[in-house]
């Protein structure tokens, strides 16, 4: 959790002041709540704050740069005490306490007198400026990517996102048919509050994978039918892969390359009404090296026949 | 039988808005008068809000506490935020991907 505030905020240690606000403000426009959307940018915003509001600051600064991440814990006056003397009771240690605007400090550090509360916590993720009240969580967008066969079938399905307090999961039950941009909506998962104000809601934006065999548009899926020449010719009943398995497609006598064969209701199931349709293209394909006999065949065919796709009119 | 749920009111007045926003009444109708928030003026000049300016105010208090903006600058902001998301939804639909 505690990482190193110069890391976080991608700086050296050697960083002039100009610099350190600099690369917060950059941060903190990025990755601020109503701006960055993505359930980790919330936490990344705190941290970034937690690390300007220390930097930010000589004296903190200073002390987080000889001591390290816990340097709170270490008394104010232990510098002075064991060098040159000085007041006791500094600033950065109070304010560490906890009741003075705006402490950034996470749950992680350990303080010796327990004045944090949520105030705190939240009050750090946005800085010292918002005076006081309670301010309510923003929602959140994360992307759901399903296969098409898994849009087709639906079911239960856990996700794990970045949360405040580490990874979270959450089963989502995803319904038969969903299509490509339907949100899932989790409510109170989103961004926390500050005070006691509701959490905001967490959205889970459904894309749907490119497929190498299945294209949809809407609720139809379009899926190539490859056939031999003769299939094409003579017509018959063509094995065809659907989301929900094998399927038959009569193909009638005389199927050129582009027609369309519809199977009714076989696309995209449809919870609240009729489902799309399948659509099997033909693509007429020929063996890429003839044998002796089917070399035989073509050519006697090629005498016989006077069909010319070339000419028009037929 | 189907039991109908009474209607809850769909707008709420300057001061219910406020109570439920957690801000002052002045603040709020400082948050009208710069653009940020919608609100309906009837004839007696009474300012009428949707529940769902609710969630304009947090976001005007998050990007307020969060980045240090004033309030011209989030108005700002909350145009610029609205155009992109509409456009993204835009080129979502159409355009780049026709198929999937």
């Amino acid at each position: 959790m505690a990482r190193d505030y110069y890391e976080l905020l991608g700086i050296s240690r050697n960083a002039s002041a100009d610099e350190v606000q600099q690369a917060y403000r950059k941060l903190a426009r990025r990755h601020h709540p109503d701006v960055n959307k993505n359930p980790d940018a919330e936490e990344k915003f705190k941290e970034v704050n937690e690390a300007y509001q220390v930097l930010k600051d000589p004296e903190t600064r200073r002390r987080y740069d000889r001591f390290g991440p816990n340097f709170r814990q270490i008394p104010e006056g232990y510098e002075e005490m064991a060098g040159a003397g000085r007041g006791a009771g500094g600033r950065g240690f109070r304010q560490a306490g906890g009741r003075a605007g705006g402490s950034p400090y996470g749950a992680e550090w350990e303080f010796h007198d327990s004045g944090i509360d949520l105030e705190d916590l939240f009050g750090g993720m946005f800085g010292a400026r918002g005076a006081g009240g309670p301010i309510p969580g923003a929602d959140q967008e994360a992307e759901l990517t399903l296969t098409v066969e898994d849009a087709y079938r639906g079911g239960r399905r856990s996700i794990t996102l970045a949360g405040p307090a580490g990874p979270r999961s959450y089963e989502v039950n995803i319904p038969p048919g969903v299509a490509d941009g339907q949100r899932i909506r989790l409510a109170g998962q989103g961004g926390r509050a500050r005070g006691d104000a509701s959490a905001g809601d967490l959205y889970l934006v459904v894309r749907i994978a490119p497929h190498p065999r299945y294209r949809l548009r809407g609720r139809d899926i379009y899926v190539d039918l490859p056939v031999t020449p003769w299939e094409a010719a003579l017509g018959g009943s063509i094995p065809v892969e659907t989301p929900s398995g094998q399927g038959t497609v009569r193909v009638p006598p005389g199927s050129s390359t582009g027609r369309r064969l519809r199977l009714r209701g076989q696309g995209m199931p449809n919870a609240t009404g009729t489902p799309g349709d399948l659509h099997a293209e033909v693509r007429v394909m020929v063996p890429p090296t003839l044998n002796e006999r089917e070399r035989e065949l073509f050519s006697e065919l090629g005498k016989v026949s006077t069909f010319d796709p070339r000419r028009s009119g037929t | 039988m189907i039991a109908y749920p009474i209607a809850r009111p769909t707008r709420l007045t300057l001061e219910a808005f406020a109570r439920q926003a957690g801000l002052h009444p002045q603040l709020v109708q400082q948050f009208v008068a710069l653009g940020l928030v919608d609100a309906d003026r009837d004839a007696a000049g009474e300012l009428w809000f949707r529940p769902a300016a609710l969630v304009t105010v947090a976001r005007v208090q998050r990007l307020r506490a969060g980045l240090s903006l004033n309030y011209a600058a989030i108005g700002l902001v909350l145009d610029l935020l609205d155009r992109i998301e509409e456009l993204e939804a835009t080129s979502r639909r159409s355009g780049s991907r026709p198929w999937t």
